[in-house]
């Protein structure tokens, strides 16, 4: 049906956006390579393609005169959440440009920052295309002749906003949204708990990872212990057994 | 006289940037108050004074200031953050470990963080502390909540899925990461009671001929609307004879109680300013609406034979502004004086505006005389007004016009009458010029108070 289509492809355009913010964040820095412009050449352009697919989609959708009310509210929900999407990836894209024309990778002198974050990021580029690995094979000078490439693929996403905002007709504060405040904390997703340990590295006082793998070490802990138990148990049962056969 | 720099080639040298620089520096050592200390020399009996010791002395120890300066606006704004005691950003006098911030989260004023990027970093928190925010944090979510509440799924969603990502990477980079988010957002949305560096208050730069530059080239794939192009020539036109840029000569009535300044621009001067009489050659209507300069258009008309065209237009402004219940007479005197074949003062109309107005004249209202006012005004413009310009008449009010002087200060303090006494607009543009003016120039006083009054 229409609806779950427009959700499946809205749910890939989102991941690809955030995929495509943490890839920017990491230009610049010590992370930044011929791999990462060539990633960020590569998630761009898929999210391009999606965003042009949306857009057809939505907009057939809500030209369509004979929808229910219910179906209208829901696709102009879809709506606000593909425009509000398509409004980071602009940003992205635009400070993507300004980052990669200020930190060349081909000069002699390379300064890139050293922000400590050293690790590839594949793997995120990997999740945004939806392959289990990413192959590179771009040139050597990627890095200014896809800044090119970048500035006119900015200026059709502005225009494709523009013309967004000219033929459809939605009013963005008149939509609802479906999910409450504190929503996310009941998502089923186990991203919570491996980070907890991360954070207080940040938050609290020099404490390294103490409140730490809190869960992590209290599961290590009861597994020690019953190991402690059993080994306890044997030791029992067999001091029994020799005392009883001497 | 200027000392001439061209050499054969015929073209000007440079100061190179780096001595430029050290130029700065040492003009900067010179300030009374944050400069160098300086001690004597003794040679015998002969003291000579404003010596200093280098590396184990004076030099040194100012240098070492100003360092310990700059490192702490480095992370006061950001862009490096304290690994410990992250949430208080200064430099501490101890082996406390920094880090660099990556360009991304660089403070930028060009990208100012946006209220959809924090709900969606508040959100993230969220989740990782599992509801454990800050008391200020959670009282931000709940405002956000309700102000962008439209986008409130794409919030939750992003969340979720910007964590996901976060996740592919390896565990020292996700810290790394989350530290400098958080640092970020502590400059960028400080904590009640924080210092936000982000507000420069009232000592913002008005840089305003700059700023208004800079937009217009900085743009280049939008296309500039005339409106705008014609806003920032008139704001180039105009700007030096806006009082509150340029300060008003000969001073501010307001701040020095001397009315010098009201008493010269009033409506009939014997001898008008000469700000007033090049305002003239701006455009027809300055002209028009400046009563000076409308008799002065008068008198040139009368030796042109045309005046009949100005008087046309004074009355029919007459009606437009007039009272109701004398329109129908004023009307009529101007047919009779100026439409009516024959008339004393007739004025060259078009047949069809002619036509046009004789038959609203059957019904006369306020407006009935527009379309040949119009005709009359444009005619003056493009004909009679560039032709005055170009006068003599003209260039002699303009020569005979006055520039009135900057009031001196006195020696007593309480007697004197400044042009700039509180920090204006105008301070800052003149200290630009004057920049400007001497960047060209071996090292002069490139200080950082105002040049313009030294109070």
């Amino acid at each position: 049906m229409g609806k779950d289509e427009c959700k499946t492809m809205l749910d890939a355009l989102n991941k690809v956006t955030a995929c495509y913010r943490h890839l920017v964040i990491a230009l610049g820095s010590t992370s930044d390579s011929q791999n990462l412009r060539e990633e960020l050449k590569r998630t761009r352009k898929k999210a391009q393609e999606l965003a042009v697919a949306n857009r057809t989609k939505l907009t057939s959708l809500l030209k369509d005169k004979s929808i229910s009310k219910d179906d209208r509210a829901e696709y102009e929900r879809l709506w606000v959440l593909f425009s509000s999407s398509m409004e980071l990836l602009e940003v992205d894209m635009k400070r993507s440009l300004e980052i990669g024309q200020d930190f060349p990778l081909k000069v002699p002198t390379r300064h890139l920052i050293q922000t400590g974050m050293t690790g590839s990021t594949t793997t995120v580029a990997a999740r945004a295309m939806s392959v289990q690995n990413m192959k590179y094979e771009a040139d050597s000078n990627i890095d200014t002749a896809d800044l090119r490439d970048l500035q006119c693929e900015i200026s059709q996403v502005s225009q494709m906003m523009e013309e967004m905002e000219m033929k459809v007709q939605v009013a963005p504060w008149a939509v609802e949204a479906k999910q409450e405040a504190g929503a996310e904390l009941k998502s089923n997703m186990s991203v919570g708990n491996s980070s907890v340990g991360v954070i207080s590295i940040c938050e609290e006082e020099p404490k390294e990872e103490d409140g730490g793998g809190n869960r992590d070490a209290g599961f290590a802990s009861i597994c020690a212990v019953l190991v402690f138990f059993v080994i306890v148990t044997v030791a029992v049962v067999l001091g029994y057994l020799v005392i009883n056969m001497s | 006289m200027t000392i001439n720099t061209l050499a054969k080639g015929g073209w000007d040298r440079e100061q190179m940037a780096c001595f430029r620089k050290m130029e700065k520096v040492i003009v900067a050592m010179q300030d009374p108050d944050m400069g160098m200390k300086m001690r004597n020399q003794r040679l015998l009996i002969t003291v000579i004074p404003h010596a200093m010791t280098g590396v184990l002395g004076e030099l040194l120890l100012w240098c070492l200031t100003e360092a310990v300066h700059l490192s702490g606006m480095l992370v006061r704004y950001g862009y490096i953050y304290p690994l410990k005691e992250p949430r208080s950003l200064v430099l501490r006098p101890d082996e406390s470990p920094y880090r660099f911030q990556t360009p991304y989260f660089w403070t930028s004023t060009r990208w100012p963080a946006s209220e959809l990027d924090y709900a969606i970093y508040l959100a993230k928190k969220n989740i990782r502390k599992q509801g454990e925010l800050m008391e200020y944090e959670k009282e931000r979510y709940s405002l956000l909540h309700k102000r962008i509440n439209h986008t409130w799924d794409f919030v939750v969603m992003q969340a979720r899925e910007q964590l996901r990502a976060s996740k592919q990477r390896r565990k020292a980079d996700r810290i790394v990461l989350e530290c400098q988010e958080q640092a970020y957002w502590l400059i960028n949305r400080p904590p009640p009671g924080a210092h936000n560096v982000l507000d420069m208050g009232l000592e913002r730069p008005n840089n305003f001929s700059k700023t208004v530059g800079v937009f217009v080239y900085d743009v280049p794939s939008l296309c500039i609307c005339v409106c705008m192009c014609s806003f920032v020539k008139y704001s180039e036109q105009y700007q030096n004879h806006d009082p509150i840029m340029q300060g008003c000569l000969p001073s501010n009535p307001w701040i020095s109680d001397d009315t010098a300044h009201w008493t010269m621009s009033s409506e009939i001067v014997p001898t008008p300013t000469r700000l007033r009489v090049e305002r003239w050659s701006f455009s027809f209507m300055e002209l028009l609406k400046d009563i000076m300069g409308m008799r002065e258009f008068m008198l040139y008309l009368e030796k042109e034979f045309s005046a009949e065209n100005l008087c046309f237009w004074q009355a029919c402004e007459d009606i437009r502004h007039g009272e109701s219940s004398r329109i129908l007479e004023k009307v009529e005197d101007i047919y009779k004086n100026f439409l009516a074949p024959g008339a004393a003062r007739w004025v060259n109309i078009d047949s069809k505006t002619m036509d046009k107005t004789l038959q609203g004249l059957r019904h006369p209202h306020r407006f009935v005389m527009d379309d040949a006012q119009m005709h009359i005004y444009f005619l003056m413009k493009k004909d009679s007004y560039p032709r005055y310009l170009k006068s003599d008449l003209y260039k002699n009010m303009l020569a005979k016009a006055i520039v009135p002087q900057e009031t001196k200060k006195s020696v007593f303090p309480f007697m004197r009458r400044q042009r700039h006494s509180s920090p204006s607009p105008a301070q800052a543009v003149i200290q630009v010029t004057e920049e400007d003016g001497h960047a060209k120039g071996a090292g002069r006083a490139g200080t950082n108070s105002a040049a313009g009054s030294h109070v």
